[in-house]
């Protein structure tokens, strides 16, 4: 394919104008650009896990950049801490924050970012979002080397699982690499996306232990608190914390709850509340800003996660951190996530998690447990960001060595990886991207666009000072 | 990198995340996909209960048929519509009969609905049909006769497609009144206001009360439902068949396909059925939590 070639010799032209420029370019190992629908203003694991990986690599002298949807007036380019890029672009959102896909017309807008910038890694997030499925098409189309992180588990039964999976399995196939969070979440890729184990790594989220630090003096002596933090959705098992709170409260007079997040089924527990006059011993505190988390959690002695589906779930991780007992519910990749003295497992339903709650309880009350501090002292240096992007940078060296099918390679991979309906179908799709590729290419030639300026500075002056002296 | 490349120590690889293993991290391990079930919890199809159940469609095509059936006799005038009018009285009181005799069956006072609520209600509505039907004989005057042909012909289909052939009784409100719809529709080219009254009772009587009895009949005695079925659907066959030839061999196809090919359809595809499920599905809720609220 001629488009790699034409992009490498922009790079070289480039960098001839200066010959700190090669230095530069040769310091750094990949020019990488996330793309996902989720981003900040939007928050949640996906935002979060994209805005530290990216500071990490940046740290790491990579060069990251970040392409999203437009969000509301958020759009055109942003830059966050330490020069980090974000492309908000306009792009038509068509529900719960994802794009409307139809596999060419963003197109013209990812090849701007991706020459410009001279992407060597396009790294997509989220099986949720469109936009990150449109990415890893248009890259393999313009030759790119992706990878691809999923974040989230999908059943195999109903309608929108089933064409999700099939659409995963289009974008997949000629995917470099994939990264799954959790082991349970590779083996549902896997079967999803009907993949190849060995080019799937298995790399946890990570928390920052720094913004989660226990503080015993924050509890009050004379209660028991069992906060619960999750968005109040179905998904959350809200309903079973609907029952527990009026078994719990029953039995045990100085119990106390603490509940973080908004959702539609902040009704259930209000009704709750209402029913069995708990409105001394339930809080309810609404939406919280990811700042405020470490201040609820401190309150507590008892961390409750009724999730009835998780792929890696931050929350008990955080929760531990702080020093918190911590009880959930066992599904998806929770087990795998804490050693078994740090974290009581339980059944889906509220007869289980009662009973797992008054074990910790009559555990708490005897002062058995550890000290919140040697707790979080073990849970620190679990998940880190920094392992994280250590780990992920070896994904990237792994893959840009490999070739990038050329499209007749593509169309034949698709039509026999994909099925003989949707294969056809999407190496159609694929053809018609390539074709308006080369008009693209043909109105506006890659080495009449303008490379970016670096958003780190010319010569990477403006990283910090920090990190300058680690990789100069 | 690359599984291959996986060390060959005495340690055993675990399923967690928590503990740094000196394995990469792409490796796969024996043990990968231990956890997956296939088709659990499956039903297993028998030809002949289904195709019971599938009698149940082919009924409700009947139906449909019998009604356009009355309506072609009507518009020609073969079928005088004082005629219609007293056979669907005799077949509802009939019917209600049935009705009440199977319900005596079941349950004896869980009911609190009064024979003079029925009567009311009966009354209510057949004075306001007969009152407003010479409106509805001229509703769709200045709408072309192909349009409201069309439109009759969208609505039955639509009364087919969203019938609750679980669950009859009462017959869903979408399914209903398309069919109601239809009926007006087709009523108001008949010839006289009178015609227009009859064939709407004819259709309440088709559309909403016979799946009531019918659903009766399924739950108190099998056996005579299967021959309800079968005399409905030789009905709507034959009735066809006096007016149009071809639209009886349709209905014929149509019927014997959806209840003895579609179930041997059914059966057949369930040896393909590969249902996966593990760890990663999403947990239901079997407990009723509704007692913590009410």
């Amino acid at each position: 394919m001629g488009q790699r070639r034409r992009a490498g010799a922009v790079k070289t032209l480039s960098s001839e104008r200066d010959s700190a420029d090669v230095a530069r370019i040769c310091n750094r190992k990949h020019n990488i650009c996330m793309v996902s629908d989720f981003f900040y203003p939007n928050m949640g694991g996906v935002e979060s896990h994209i805005y530290q990986l990216s500071q990490c690599l940046i740290e790491k002298g990579h060069k990251v950049v970040i392409a999203t949807h437009a969000y509301g007036r958020r759009r055109g380019v942003r830059y966050l801490t330490n020069g980090l890029k974000v492309y908000y672009l306009p792009l038509q959102v068509m529900y719960s924050q994802s794009t409307a896909t139809t596999c060419v017309h963003s197109l013209p807008l990812l090849r701007c970012v991706f020459v410009r910038e001279q992407i060597t890694v396009v790294h997509a997030h989220s099986s949720f979002s469109s936009m990150a499925h449109d990415a890893l098409f248009h890259a393999k189309t313009m030759g790119l080397n992706t990878v691809f992180t999923d974040h989230s588990l999908f059943g195999f039964a109903d309608l929108s699982s089933v064409l999700t999976n099939k659409l995963l399995t289009i974008t997949l196939c000629d995917t470099n690499h994939i990264v799954c969070v959790s082991y349970t979440s590779k083996e549902n890729t896997v079967l999803r996306a009907v993949l190849n184990p060995e080019i799937v790594s298995v790399i946890p989220n990570a928390v920052d232990p720094t913004d989660f630090t226990p503080d015993p003096s924050q509890r009050p002596a004379d209660r028991i608190t069992i906060v619960v933090i999750s968005r109040l959705v179905y998904r959350k098992g809200i309903d079973l914390l609907g029952g527990i709170i009026p078994e719990l409260c029953l039995k045990h007079p100085d119990l106390h709850f603490l509940i973080g997040g908004e959702g539609p089924k902040r009704l259930v527990l209000e009704e709750v509340r209402e029913k069995y006059q708990l409105h001394d011993r339930v809080r309810l505190l609404g939406a919280l800003e990811h700042k405020d988390v470490r201040g609820v959690l401190v309150q507590g002695h008892i961390f409750l996660n009724t999730s009835l589906t998780e792929a890696f779930c931050m929350a008990i991780v955080e929760g531990a951190s702080c020093g918190l007992q911590v009880v959930s519910t066992r599904v998806g990749g929770i087990p795998e996530v804490l050693p078994d003295d740090l974290i009581t497992l339980c059944e889906p339903t509220v007869r289980s998690l009662c009973d797992g709650l008054e074990q910790v309880i009559a555990k708490q009350r005897s002062d058995s447990f550890p000290s919140p501090a040697s707790i979080h002292n073990r849970v620190r240096n679990l998940y880190t960001w920094k392992n994280v992007a250590e780990r992920t940078e070896k994904v990237y060296d792994k893959v840009v060595g490999e070739e990038v099918l050329p499209l007749a390679k593509r169309l034949r991979r698709l039509r026999s990886h994909c099925g003989p309906v949707a294969g056809s179908i999407f190496a159609f799709v694929a053809m018609l991207d390539f074709l308006f590729l080369l008009l693209l290419q043909w109105l506006l030639p890659d080495r009449f666009m303008d490379v970016a300026v670096d958003a780190t500075g010319p010569h990477g002056l403006w990283r910090q000072k920090t990190s300058r002296k680690k990789f100069d | 990198m690359g599984a291959d490349g996986a060390p060959s120590q005495s340690v055993p690889w675990r399923k967690v995340l928590w503990e740094r293993q000196p394995f990469p991290d792409n490796y796969v391990d024996q043990r990968f996909l231990e956890e997956l079930r296939r088709n659990e919890g499956i039903r297993e199809y028998r030809y002949w209960a289904v195709v019971k159940e599938a009698s149940l469609v082919g009924q409700q095509l009947s139906c449909v048929a019998i009604f356009i059936t009355f309506w072609l006799y009507m518009e020609q005038g073969l079928l005088a519509p004082e005629t219609l009018l007293w056979t669907s009285l005799v077949c509802g009181l009939l019917g209600y009969g049935l009705y009440q005799a199977f319900t005596s069956q079941t349950d004896s006072c869980s009911e609190t609905r009064t024979h003079l609520a029925d009567l009311q209600s009966a009354a209510l509505f057949l004075s306001f049909t007969f009152g407003f039907s010479p409106v509805l004989k001229t509703l769709t005057e200045s709408v072309s006769t192909d349009t409201v042909y069309a439109m009759s012909a969208v609505m039955l289909l639509a009364h087919l497609v969203s019938f609750p052939y679980g669950e009859p009784s009462p017959p869903g409100s979408l399914s209903l009144n398309a069919a109601l719809f239809a009926s007006v529709c087709l009523a108001s080219r008949l010839p006289g206001a009178l015609h227009t009254f009859a064939m709407l009772s004819c259709a309440l009587l088709v559309f909403a009360l016979w799946p009531c009895l019918l659903q009766r009949l399924r739950e108190n005695s099998p056996l005579q439902f299967t021959g309800v079925c079968v005399g409905v659907c030789t009905g709507g066959v034959g009735g066809l068949a006096s007016q149009s030839l071809g639209g009886a061999v349709l209905l014929s196809l149509a019927v014997v396909s959806v209840t003895f090919l579609c179930p041997l359809l059914l059966v057949w595809l369930q040896r393909h059925k590969d249902n996966i499920h593990g760890p990663w599905d999403e947990a239901e809720i079997c407990e009723d939590l509704s007692h913590f609220l009410h």
